[in-house]
């Protein structure tokens, strides 16, 4: 390696030789740089952006502008709250297809697919109620498809024996027809009987 | 005060009042849907609870109890008639299992208290029960609960329903029954006719029929729910 140095530009070999030199440092250069370091404040990003939204504001609004604003707040609130069902399925959702319907399953414990038909053309809105919905009108409401004033829903039910009836229009309590009649119910309205899981009534 | 600062007052008080108000509504229809009898007042609730106790002490279920209250509610019924309601529900429900027995089924105590309403007796009941040979009793108790709904004699339907269970009748049999003889309603036949007729199409299926037993005879006196 010297033969290296020997054989170079004696410029050269000065600034080898410097930089080789062992340098004598100030112990106490370490630790004036470490608090150096501390006492310089922490940088903070995005400090203006960060200031733009924490400084108050005030906001101008004129009395009708923060009434609509309320309006559509509380109109987001319940139409979220009749598309959604306590279970958290959308109203409108369905059952895959009809053909699940009858479908036996061969735990007697497990929810069947029941298919609910009514016809009714001059219904503006029909829903089904029984005791498997707690008789809550918004809980199955019904729809038509293809044919015009055919009312269907499917709904899972457990095996056993069920009482149900129609709501047509929100007020007209309507026995299945096609459906054995449940006896009295105590309030003047008929209402309906199916079996699920064993034979089909 | 002026109408720049007026508004400054009425506009937040207003989005207040509007949250308020939607809070609240949210807050009803949570609580309904956690207790639905809470829209009963709170006289016809606590004697609706109280036939439900003594379905619990009686060890009878309580959901259908329950369910009677929750459609009357949804008819709007007033609380008096939910509550006769749900007490005729829990008497039919008592004397039907009294009728068949503590191993009897859900499905076949409630259609045995159905057809304990349309004017059935208990005494029939048990009939039906001491026969059944491993059967379910809930077709055709539910069958004969809609015949004489439909306008059946009660008598008639009764015991063509026993005779048709005595000859071994299935399911598929009384179900076919009930088609027959409601079609036959709608095209103009008398509902006892009808019945009648159909129920001779129905083929025998086991024993030839017993005489009903004179326990079992109508005696309408047994029964609390005419």
């Amino acid at each position: 390696m010297s033969d290296e140095l020997d054989s170079l530009d004696p410029y050269v070999q000065w600034i080898a030789s410097e930089a080789r030199r062992s340098v004598a440092v100030d112990p106490a250069a370490r630790r004036r740089l470490l608090e150096a370091v501390r006492a310089e404040p922490v940088p903070q990003r995005h400090s203006r952006v960060l200031a733009w939204m924490l400084e108050p504001r005030r906001l101008a609004l004129p009395p009708l502008a923060t009434a609509a604003l309320a309006a559509g707040l509380v109109g987001i609130g319940v139409i979220s709250g009749l598309l959604i069902h306590r279970d958290g399925r959308l109203a409108t959702e369905q059952l895959p297809s009809a053909g699940a319907a009858g479908s036996q399953l061969p735990d007697s414990v497990t929810p069947r697919a029941v298919k609910f038909v009514l016809i009714a053309p001059q219904a503006a809105r029909v829903s089904l109620v029984g005791d498997f919905n707690g008789w809550d009108a918004s809980a199955n409401p019904m729809v038509t498809q293809g044919v015009k004033g055919m009312w269907t829903v499917f709904v899972p039910l457990q095996p056993g024996l069920h009482t149900y009836t129609f709501v047509v229009d929100g007020t007209h309590f309507v026995a299945d027809p096609t459906a054995p009649i449940a006896p009295d119910d105590g309030y003047g309205h008929k209402s309906s009987v199916v079996l699920v899981g064993g034979s089909s009534l | 005060m002026s109408v720049l600062s007026l508004r400054r007052v009425v506009s937040p008080l207003a989005l207040c009042a509007l949250t308020a108000v939607a809070g609240a509504q949210d807050t009803t229809a949570r609580v309904r849907e956690l207790d639905p009898l809470a829209r009963l007042s709170e006289a016809t609730r606590y004697q609706v609870e109280l036939l439900f106790d003594s379905a619990r002490v009686a060890k009878l279920p309580t959901a259908p109890l329950e369910s009677k209250a929750l459609q009357g509610i949804a008819l709007r019924a007033d609380g008096r008639r939910i509550v006769a309601a749900v007490r005729a529900v829990f008497r039919s429900l008592r004397d039907a299992r009294a009728a068949l027995g503590p191993s009897v089924t859900l499905d076949e105590l409630k259609s045995a208290a159905g057809a304990l309403q349309v004017g059935i007796t208990t005494a029939e009941l048990r009939h039906l029960a001491q026969t059944r040979h491993e059967k379910q009793l809930t077709v055709p108790l539910v069958v004969l609960a809609d015949l004489v709904t439909r306008g059946v004699p009660r008598d008639t339907a009764s015991q063509t329903i026993f005779q048709l269970w005595q000859r071994g009748a299935a399911d598929d049999d009384f179900l076919g029954l009930w088609r027959g003889v409601e079609r036959d309603i709608v095209s103009g036949t008398a509902p006892g006719v009808a019945l009648l007729n159909r129920a001779r199409e129905i083929p025998s299926r086991g024993p030839p029929p017993a005489t009903p037993p004179s326990s079992a005879r109508p005696d309408r006196s047994e029964n609390p729910n005419p």
